[in-house]
C-alpha cells in the first residue's frame, strides 16, 4: 500500500517538473552550438511580466515572443553578448539579473554584507562574555 | 546586558518581518525604461485600418504624441479608453494607438462601438515593434516630443491623476518652446 502511494508520488513530482519545463513551441537548430547557446540564454533571461521566472520557465505571451526573438537573433548568428545587449537595450539591465548599483539598490547590494557583519559581531560578543564569565568562575 | 543581548535576535527578527511586510505592498513595480530619452525605433508595419498601408516611424508625424499600446482582449485598456477620447477631443496633443497582438476584427469593432481615439492604430500582430519598445504589457503608452524623442513612459491604464503626474507638464514644456 505504502509502495503504490509512494510510487505515485514520485511519479507525479517528475511529471510536473518535466512538464513544467517542455517547451510549447519546438525551435529547430542546425548548429548545435546555436541550440546551446539558445537554451542557455533562456535560463539567464529573465521574464518581464512573470518576474519571479525565467525565459525558459514562463509561457507569458511576451516570454514566448522573447523567446523567439531570441531564436531569430541565435539563429542569424549572434553571440551572447550581442543579444544580452539587443535586449539590454529595450527592458534594461532588469532582463539579465543584473541590477545597476544605485540609491534604489544599495540595499540589494550593501544588505548581506551588513546582515554578515552584523552577525558577526553579535557572535564574537556572544563569544567574548562566554570567555570572561568562564575565566571569573576559574 | 545578557537580557539586552538575548533580546537581539528578538529585535533583529521583527526589523526583518516590518521590512519584508513593506516589500509585499510593492505590487505592480514599473520596470526602468531604456527608452526614454531615445528616438522612437524603426518600424514597417500595416495599419488597423488598411492591412495594405505600411507605416513607418515616419507617419507618426504630428507631434507631440502619444503611442498607446492596447488591445482587445486587455481589460485595463477600456478602462483608459474613455481618457483617451477626452484627450483626442479636448487636447491638442495626437495620439496614435499600436494594436497589439490582437485580432484585427475584434479591434475594429472596439474601436466602431467605443470611438476611436487614434490618429491611427498600427497592427503588431507579433508584436515586433512592441519589443523594440520594451514593451511587457498593455496598457502601456509613451509621449513623444516634438523632435520625436520618447520622454515618458506610463505601464497601466493612463487615468486623469497619471496623466497630471506624468505627462502634462512635458505637453506644456512641448508647447511652450
Amino acid at each position: 500500500m505504502f509502495k503504490k502511494f509512494f510510487t505515485l508520488m514520485l511519479v507525479t513530482i517528475i511529471y510536473s517538473l518535466v512538464s513544467a519545463n517542455e517547451p510549447q513551441v519546438i525551435y529547430p537548430f542546425e548548429d548545435s552550438v546555436h541550440e546551446e547557446r539558445f537554451l542557455s540564454l533562456l535560463n539567464e533571461l529573465r521574464c518581464p511580466k512573470c518576474q519571479g521566472s525565467n525565459l525558459a520557465g514562463s509561457n507569458a505571451p511576451i516570454a514566448n515572443d522573447l523567446k523567439r526573438e531570441v531564436y531569430e537573433l541565435v539563429k542569424s548568428g549572434k553571440t551572447e553578448e550581442e543579444v544580452k545587449t539587443y535586449l539590454i537595450d529595450r527592458y534594461g539591465n532588469f532582463i539579465v539579473y543584473d541590477p545597476p548599483f544605485r540609491p534604489d539598490t544599495y540595499a540589494l547590494w550593501l544588505g548581506p554584507l551588513f546582515i554578515f557583519l552584523l552577525t558577526l559581531s553579535i557572535i564574537l560578543v556572544i563569544l567574548l562574555t562566554r570567555f570572561s564569565n568562564s575565566k571569573r568562575n576559574q | 546586558m545578557k537580557r539586552v543581548l538575548n533580546s537581539v535576535p528578538l529585535v533583529a527578527f521583527g526589523i526583518l518581518v516590518v521590512v519584508l511586510y513593506s516589500f509585499l505592498n510593492h505590487e505592480n513595480e514599473q520596470l526602468e525604461s531604456v527608452l526614454v530619452d531615445q528616438s522612437v525605433p524603426e518600424f514597417k508595419l500595416p495599419s488597423l485600418e488598411n492591412p495594405n498601408n505600411i507605416l513607418s516611424k515616419s507617419s507618426v508625424n504630428k507631434l507631440p504624441a502619444l503611442i498607446n499600446v492596447w488591445a482587445t482582449w486587455c481589460i485595463a485598456c477600456r478602462v483608459e479608453h474613455p481618457f483617451l477620447m477626452q484627450l483626442k477631443n479636448e487636447s491638442t496633443l495626437t495620439v496614435y494607438g499600436l494594436n497589439y497582438k490582437d485580432d484585427r476584427n475584434k479591434a475594429l469593432d472596439l474601436l466602431e462601438n467605443d470611438g476611436n481615439p487614434f490618429e491611427f492604430s498600427i497592427f503588431d500582430q507579433q508584436g515586433k515593434l512592441a519589443i523594440d519598445l520594451g514593451v511587457y504589457g498593455a496598457p502601456e503608452t509613451f509621449f513623444v516630443d516634438k523632435k520625436g524623442i520618447i520622454r515618458e513612459r506610463h505601464v497601466g491604464a493612463l487615468t486623469q491623476k497619471v496623466w497630471k503626474e506624468k505627462f502634462e507638464r512635458l505637453l506644456n514644456e512641448d508647447t511652450d518652446v
